[in-house]
Parts: C-alpha cells; structure tokens; sequence
C-alpha cells in the first residue's frame, strides 16, 4: 500500500462569503506529484492555500503524511510553497532569501549557508547567491523562490502556477527541470496551474477542478483518453474537442443504429478524417501551425462547425467541399449531465 | 524651437512659485540672515556689528540652555515620536471595521488648531484639578499616588515641565502615522505570508521583513521630523509652560529668538539665534541623509 502524501476529506473554503471550495475529496500518495487544473476562478489558488494554512477550512480536514494539520498554524504543518509571484524579499540578497527559513528556526547561519549552497546548486542558482532580487531576471528569480522552498527539506511542496510569469521558451526548459527535480527528490508535490500541457507533461497524476468541485482525478492518459465529463473533454486538449448532438449531422462510421437523443458525442480534432467519404463539409477557415493544420469545417451546409487536424501539405482550403468522417472507436459519449457514457 | 517654446512654458508655469518663494520666503531669509549681523531695534535703523551678536550667544547662558533643551528634546521625542506612529501604523493598517475608528482617533489631534491644544493640556496638566493628575491619583491618600509620591508637577517642576512638552508631542503624529500606514500597505502580502509558512515570529517578521522593508520611509520621516522637531516645541512651550519653570527649564531656540525680537526688540540678536538654529538643522539632515543613503539602497518591486 502507498503512503498518503497528502489527503483532503470534505474541505470546503470560502473567500469573505463567497464558496470556492465544496467537500473535496483528494489523496495525493507519498512522492506522488499531482497536478491541480481548471480555469480562473475554479479555486486551484485557495486549494493551496488551505493545504498550507494560509486559508482556513469552513468544513473537513486536512491530513499531511497521514498528520492532521487542520489546526496546525501555517509554520507547524512542514510545507514549502513557490507563490506565483515568487514572494521572494527584495531587501535580502538570493542567499538570505534562501536561508531565512532555516534562521528564524534557529539553525545557526554557517550550517544553514551549507544548506542553501546545496539547495542552489540543485537549481542551477548557486551563482546568483549575493544578488538582490531586483539584479535577477524572471527565470532567476523562479530558480531562488525554488531553492528556498527545498532548503528546508519539507514534507509537501506547494507551487502555485509556478512557471506562468516566464516566456514560453522558459517555461518549457523549466517545465523539464521541475520534472527532473521531482523525479530526484521524489517530494509530494501539489503543482497548480491553468495550462494544460504542462499539467500533461508534469503530473502523475491529475486533479481537474470546475467551479470548487474536483471534475476528474487520473493520470494524465486517463484525463486525455477517457474524460470523465464534457467540461473535462474540452478543457484538456488544444484546439478543444468538438461536440455535437449525437443524433446530429455526422454518424461516426460503426457506431449503433440507437443513440439516444439528448447524448452528446465528443471526437478531438485530430480523429476526424477528410476524404471521399462521410458528411458533406464546407471549410471555412484554416490555421497552418507548422506542420499541422487546423481546418474550421461547417457541416451538412449550415451545420455546426468542427474541427480537424491535417497534416499541412494536404490541407484543404477555405470553400473547399469536402468529406469529413470518424471513426466510432474515436468517439467519446456523454449523456444529457455532461457526463460521460461507459460502454458506449 | 520646440524646445524654447517649452521652456518658456515652464518658466510661465513656474513663475507664481517662485515669486511667491523669492518674495516670502528667500527675501526674509536674506534679510534675517542680514540682520544676524547687526543691531536693530525696530527703531533705530539697523547698525552693523560683524559677529558681534554670535560671540554673545555663545557667552549668553540662557541661548545655551534653550540650545541644549532643543537638542534634548529633539532627541527624545523625534523617536518616541516615530515609535507611536509606527506601532499606531502597525497595529491598524489592517482593513477591520475598529480599526477605520481606531484610525481617524490616531489622526484627529493632529488637526487640532495649535493654540487650542495647547490650552487643552494646560487643563489636562493642571496639578490640582487636571485630569492627568487625578488618574495618578487614584489609590493614593492626600494627594499623593498609589505608591505615595507626589504626583508629577508638569508645570512647576523644571524636568517634569519638559516631560509634558515631550508629552504633549507625542500625540501629534498624525502624518507620520498616515505615511507609515501607506507605506505597510504597500508591502506585498505574499512576503508575509510565506515568512508565515516558515513559522517566523512576530518579532522576526517585524525585524527581518518589515522593518527593512519600511527604512526608507522611515528615514525620511525622521528626517522631516527632526527638522520640524525644533519649531514644534515652540506653541506648548509658549501657551502651556510659558518657558519656564525656572531656569528657562522650556526655553527651546524658537521662544529664546521669538522673546528676544518681540518682546525684548533685539532683532538682530534673534536673528542669529534662528542662523544657528538653521545651521543645527542642516547639520542633522546631513547626517540623517548619510544614514539613510546606507539603508535605502535595495528597491522595491
């Protein structure tokens, strides 16, 4: 049996009057990195901070390495957190900023330079020690807020949207590194963020929240393969899912004689298929993104539109008629709720 | 072209200031640094005496005890001062419905019209009857305290007379209050937030975070304090002590200079009065400005 890292029974929170969080259910495993996604407003940011006390529950507990926490001060629960915004202190060279927590615990400040020498060394920072934040760029910055977060050999790791101020080319060379530091250090770690593709790439496993409910808990296959709900389908994936009525303009090929009205079917933009067979489509627009294309197809005349991915030398183009199909084995089904069809 | 045309713009602009700064403020201050070296009763036209009027000062006793009770005062109560408005600031600067209460009470005696507060402490002062002396009162038998002492006599007394003149100031830090409570809320809520996470003290946090954080705005509050310190002793020290008690126990340099021209006619004696006074300021705000370049290095987000 896997330890629990960190588990969540019932927790409810709410910012001034406003519910953001309702009786969520979570158990993240010893080691285990778990990747929080949703939008804006989903309450990823008040997870966090109810799991590091910054926030208290209105309902539930909070338990770390099988610890109750829940009334434990911010201080006593042995949590590290990387704020968005780095929160690093701007009067302290990158080496204070490091060793801050290990000297208002006392540790005495030649064991606690050892330390953060180390910690900067397993970021990639440990030139930057006697830098103020304001001498460091963005990337800089993220490394020291990092090492100042691991120094301290805590029992959870809390990041919060860690890599969104940094330029793409960044994120993605930071996205590997997290991964590598994870895979090294193995700390349970809960990573929220509202991109997508760094929730694939990061997680072990992942939590999708809607609206203060967790929405799906999976690896990241299981979200991408067989989303739990509509909201789900179309929040992972980009260009998102196309959905249509299933009793619509387009029957997959192989699916049943019955579908039952009011079911929706979900197919991603890259199982639809153009040829001489299927629906009648008109395109309507084309996006060529390198290698790929994405083709705007209105179906069955003035139909809904969908979307398909192609490869782009043999893309169609606007006004082009053409055929559009999929596969049954392709097609994901949710009923009237959102949710999804086992068995369909 | 552009240029000139702005310039001459600016100029425009700027004229009603400095005319008014040349007109009511440097011109004074040139003829009082004028007068600084001569003699001058209103009445007579003035007669140059060179530096005669600075050697007497120098010999005068009564200039050197209002020099010293300046520079005392100044010392204790700039930082006492500061030390109200910062623990006022830091107490309050959180948004709860008392502390906008709290708040507006800290800032109201500072908009109190001189004049008028300096008669309100006359009575809160008086050793009879006066508020102040009856709470010290309580518990104690004819007339004395709790702990049988003589309850302080502020207005008779030559060191508890400058205890209620500190007193007096302490109360009146309403800006520097204001300044402070901005310059917290200016602090960015995740630093403390994560010196919460690492379990920091109250007294860390305030040492190592706020503090530091703060010291420019600090620095130059007690700058500005410092300055002021030497001119807001005068109205309490008119109105409530009158000076006194014996020996001059609350004549600061304003009052000195302030009886020597209006009431002993000896404009050019008080002029240098106030020169020295000048030079006194200049030589704390170097030193203040040396120490505060040291601490306002680091830049805020």
């Amino acid at each position: 049996m896997t330890r629990s890292g960190l588990k969540l029974s019932g927790v409810s929170a709410a910012y001034r009057d406003t519910p953001v969080l309702h009786h969520l259910d979570l158990e993240v495993n010893q080691g285990e990195l778990l990747v929080v996604l949703g939008p804006s407003g989903a309450g990823k940011s008040t997870l966090l901070r109810v799991v590091a006390g910054l926030q208290a529950a209105t309902t539930g507990r909070v338990l770390i390495g099988g610890r109750d926490v829940t009334a434990l001060r911010p201080g006593r629960r042995n949590v590290s957190m990387v704020f968005q915004s780095y929160a690093l202190f701007p009067h302290l060279t990158a080496l204070d900023n490091i060793t801050f927590g290990l000297e208002v615990r006392d540790m005495p400040r030649k064991a606690a330079r050892e330390r953060a020498a180390a910690a900067a060394a397993t970021v990639g920072c440990a030139h930057l020690l006697d830098r103020r934040p304001g001498q460091l760029s963005g990337g800089e910055r993220q490394r020291v807020a990092l090492a100042r977060a691991l120094v301290r050999e805590p029992d959870l790791f809390l990041l919060d949207e860690p890599l969104s101020n940094l330029d793409l080319e960044l994120r993605t060379e930071t996205r590997g590194e997290l991964k590598a530091l994870h895979a090294r250090l193995g700390v349970t770690t809960v990573h929220v963020t509202h991109d997508q593709t760094e929730a694939l790439v990061l997680a072990d496993r992942l939590a999708v929240l809607r609206d203060g409910r967790l929405e799906q808990l999976g690896t990241p296959d299981e979200i991408w393969r067989t989303p739990a709900t509509v909201f789900v389908a179309r929040f992972v994936g980009s260009p998102a899912m196309n959905l249509l009525p299933a009793d619509g303009p387009l029957t997959p090929d192989g699916a049943p004689a019955a579908r039952p009205p009011g079911h929706r079917i979900g197919f991603r933009p890259e199982a639809v298929r153009l040829g001489d067979v299927g629906t009648p489509a008109a395109v309507e627009r084309v996006d060529v993104v390198g290698e790929d294309a994405y083709a705007y197809l209105r179906l069955a005349g003035d139909g809904p539109v969908i979307t398909a991915r192609v490869p782009s030398a043999s893309r169609p183009f606007p006004g082009e008629p053409v055929r559009a199909a999929v596969r049954w084995a392709d097609v994901h089904v949710f009923d009237g709720d959102g949710r999804r069809v086992t068995g369909a | 072209m552009r240029r000139d045309r702005g310039r001459r713009q600016l100029a425009l602009l700027l004229a009603p200031y400095v005319l008014g700064l040349v007109v009511l403020v440097l011109a004074p201050f040139a003829v009082t640094l004028a007068l600084a070296f001569t003699e001058y009763d209103l009445i007579r036209p003035p007669v140059w005496t060179g530096t005669d009027n600075l050697t007497a000062l120098a010999d005068d006793p009564v200039f050197r005890t209002a020099l010293v009770n300046s520079l005392l005062f100044g010392a204790v109560a700039v930082p006492l001062r500061m030390l109200v408005a910062l623990g006022l600031a830091l107490l309050l600067h959180r948004r709860t419905a008392a502390a906008g209460t709290a708040r507006t009470a800290a800032v109201l005696p500072t908009a109190v019209p001189e004049i008028a507060y300096g008669l309100l402490w006359l009575w809160l002062l008086n050793p009879l009857y006066g508020p102040i002396s009856q709470i010290l009162r309580v518990g104690g038998e004819n007339g004395l305290t709790a702990f049988g002492r003589t309850p302080p006599q502020w207005l008779t007394d030559p060191v508890d007379a400058r205890a209620a003149i500190i007193l007096m100031s302490l109360f009146t830090v309403g800006e520097t209050f204001v300044i402070l409570l901005a310059a917290r809320r200016a602090l960015p809520a995740d630093v403390y937030e994560l010196a919460a996470l690492e379990d920091a003290t109250a007294w860390d946090v305030l040492r190592r975070i706020t503090l530091p954080l703060i010291a420019p705005v600090l620095g130059l509050l007690l700058i500005r304090d410092a300055i002021q310190s030497l001119q807001f002793s005068f109205v309490p020290a008119l109105i409530v002590t009158d000076g006194g008690p014996p020996p001059y126990a609350t004549t600061y340099v304003p009052l000195f200079a302030y009886r020597n021209a209006f009431e002993y006619l000896r404009y050019g004696y008080a002029a240098a009065a106030t020169l020295l006074m000048l030079l006194l300021t200049v030589a704390a705000v170097a030193l203040q400005w040396r120490l505060l370049r040291r601490y306002g290095r680091f830049h805020l987000r």
